[in-house]
């Protein structure tokens, strides 16, 4: 049942989490069920020649950074894809859309030419938009759809303002508009860390995001960004994917004891969701 | 089934442990957090959120009990032993006072080379320089520690230690009450379920008002987690003793029995868990040092009226690998953001007042301190003073430093 403008405020304004939490799940529960998606996560660096090291278990290849030159991006794609082909099936994706906007300014092409050569290197997937950094989201979003990639995540690079409700709104009539976003990951990028976002914050955010931004499938948390324990909680509270799972499952790295695969699975499960790993391209893996 | 069970939290009633292991396992997260709240809004109308600006200090990391859980102790003769001179206890005591704290949380290892006159001595010494300031101090555990070394018992041993000007003890220690549990943690030596709470059950008796705590995650099934929910509830209606309820998790890293952490979720559910069953207790602390910050707001919305204390330092969790930090003006943002009014308490819950830092500058602090400085190894000139029982400190007390 669709959320009147009064309520959406009156959610915006209330202290009751709980209350929120709740009317988010019914709607992700209406989308997924119970089903929690992850991906799992290989991030190599946006520098042309630095080495790359691409787990089996990755889903997904992430060339991370901002590219200096045009050529520099399309080299990197290049050089990151053709380790990638060999090494792993994972889906390619790279850069910030803004970022790309902001190069094929500085080196006056269109947005669109940038991101066909960036696809004839072997990319598939625009890594992340960050809507609030975008000059115009909704051209430069159909422009990767036109283009023949894919935009792996709709992102918010600053919390807006302390009522998120205009903002989301936006965001949804930018999926009416454009109609490809698969998934939204409404939580902030860059935190003020003088006045560190509050757990109330995010989960409020996440809950609203997933009520407002009803036609995006997914409402996604990151894993590694926001901590184990947040997301989790959020995934009760209309979350329903996970980004940002290390791909790497030597559990003797790092002084871990348990594998990423295994926290991020019993993760979900003790929220009462059943996990289900997806690819890059959003295909469900079985291992 | 469940929704009768929560029909009779609504309406005030007392769960049974079958039907808080029914709640626990089988009601929705959202639905226990709703059920917990509503306790936390009839004993707390007000919508007031209390803290408290103390200073968690570990007087020892010298321990004989040698838990599987604890990442903190030291063996009797390790290098990286420590015991804390008075006069390090006094700047601590006044970096406290700074920042417009009242009392020590003083817990620290067994160690046998620290007879009862070393902590009569030093409450002593403290209440001497500092009439005013509170010490919540010394968990049963460490209470039969002294009464096995002193060879008193445990009414004479709090007696003593609240003649010296012990204020309150502090519910360390308690693990899970069940004493299946405590064999396999390899604590059931350092007291027995009925131990511990023997200690409190003197400790209320002699008029002191103590905390309770649990930690959970360990080796427990549900049922236990819920056994030591009622065993604290039937011992507050026995003698209503207990000020405040706090459950953390059990922090596995550099710990002998090793193991997984409970989940942010699994926390909230045991929380609000507690809320529902520990109907004789007035509050309940959120435990944002092992569950951090944002985790520890979102307590406030499943049964937490209290977020604890500002801790200034801490040791024992960060052993244990959990790192955060809250300081005053971090804490009260975190109050008033999720709809509440923060209030200043003492130990006994008495509001103190509104934040100290709206009153006057304080420093912000940006991570907790720890006992020592690492590389410090020095020994307290006054030890020399108190007989040793280990060969090693025995040996230390001849060798002048």
């Amino acid at each position: 049942m669709p959320v009147s403008d009064q309520e959406l405020t009156s959610l915006a304004a209330t202290h009751d989490i709980i209350s929120v939490g709740m009317l988010a799940d019914d709607v992700r529960r209406r989308h997924h069920g119970l089903t929690t998606t992850f991906v799992r996560v290989a991030d190599v660096p946006a520098d042309i020649g630095a080495p790359v090291s691409i787990p089996a278990a990755a889903g997904e290849v992430r060339i991370v950074g901002t590219p200096t030159t045009r050529m520099a991006a399309v080299e990197r794609v290049r050089e990151v894809a053709a380790v990638a082909a060999g090494a792993s099936s994972a889906a390619l994706s790279a850069y910030s859309l803004s970022d790309l906007e902001q190069l094929a300014a500085s080196e006056a092409v269109t947005l669109r030419a940038l991101l066909e050569e960036l696809r004839a290197a072997g990319l598939e997937l625009v890594a992340e938009a960050p809507v609030d950094r975008l000059r115009d989201a909704r051209r430069s979003v159909e422009e990767v759809n036109i283009a023949g990639l894919v935009l792996a995540r709709l992102t918010v690079d600053q919390a807006p303002s302390a009522d998120p409700l205009p903002f989301l709104k936006s965001v949804a009539e930018l999926q009416r508009a454009v109609g490809v976003l698969r998934v939204f990951a409404p939580l902030p990028r860059r935190i003020n860390p003088a006045v560190p976002t509050t757990g109330y914050d995010d989960v409020k955010r996440v809950a609203l995001a997933r009520i407002v931004v009803d036609a995006v499938p997914s409402i996604q948390v990151d894993w590694a960004r926001y901590g184990p324990k947040l997301a989790q909680v959020a995934l009760t509270m209309g979350a329903d994917d996970v980004d940002g799972v290390s791909a790497d499952d030597d559990a003797s790295g790092e002084g871990r004891r348990r594998s990423p695969l295994e926290e991020i699975r019993r993760n979900i499960r003790a929220a009462g969701l059943e996990p289900v790993e997806r690819n890059g391209r959003f295909d469900v893996v079985t291992r | 089934m469940i929704e009768r069970l929560a029909d009779k939290v609504r309406a005030g009633e007392r769960v049974s442990a079958a039907e808080a292991l029914d709640l626990y396992r089988h009601a929705p997260t959202a639905l226990l957090g709703r059920l917990a709240d509503g306790i936390r809004a009839r004993k707390h109308p007000d919508g007031l959120v209390t803290y408290i600006i103390d200073r968690n200090v570990n007087y020892t990391n010298v321990c004989v009990a040698r838990c599987s859980f604890c990442a903190f102790y030291r063996a009797v003769g390790s290098s990286e032993g420590y015991v804390l001179g008075f006069d390090e206890l006094f700047r601590k005591i006044d970096e406290t006072i700074a920042v417009g704290g009242g009392q020590l949380l003083l817990q620290g290892g067994h160690n046998p080379d620290l007879p009862l006159t070393w902590y009569e001595d030093l409450f002593r010494a403290i209440k001497r320089r500092y009439p005013s300031f509170r010490l919540h101090a010394l968990s049963p555990p460490e209470v039969i520690h002294l009464s096995r070394l002193s060879q008193l018992p445990v009414p004479a041993i709090i007696d003593r230690l609240v003649a010296a000007g012990l204020d309150s003890i502090p519910g360390g220690g308690a693990e899970i009450l069940v004493d299946r549990v405590r064999k396999l943690l390899h604590c059931d030596g350092k007291a027995t379920a009925d131990e511990w709470l023997g200690v409190m059950r003197h400790a209320h008796r002699a008029g002191l008002r103590t905390t309770a705590t649990m930690m959970y995650g360990t080796v427990e099934t549900d049922e236990e987690r819920l056994d030591h929910l009622l065993r604290l509830r039937a011992l507050q209606d026995e003698t209503g003793g207990f000020t405040a309820f706090i459950a953390w998790s059990y922090q596995p890293e550099h710990t002998e029995l090793a193991g997984r952490e409970a989940t942010g979720v699994e926390y909230l559910r045991t929380l609000a868990t507690a809320r529902i069953v520990l109907d004789n207790f007035d509050n309940l602390q959120a435990s944002w040092v092992t569950q951090g910050g944002k985790v520890g707001q979102l307590s406030l919305a499943y049964g937490a009226n209290d977020m604890g204390s500002v801790m200034i330092e801490e040791n024992v969790v960060r052993a244990a690998g959990a790192s955060y930090c809250m300081d005053e003006v971090e804490i009260v943002r975190n109050i008033e953001d999720a709809g509440f009014v923060p209030k200043r308490r003492s130990m006994h819950y008495e509001i103190l007042g509104d934040p100290i830092f709206r009153e006057r500058e304080v420093p912000r602090m940006l991570e907790l301190a720890t006992a020592r400085q690492d590389g410090d190894t020095s020994v307290p000139e006054e030890l020399l003073n108190y007989p040793a029982r280990s060969r090693t400190g025995k040996q230390l007390r001849i060798i002048p430093s």
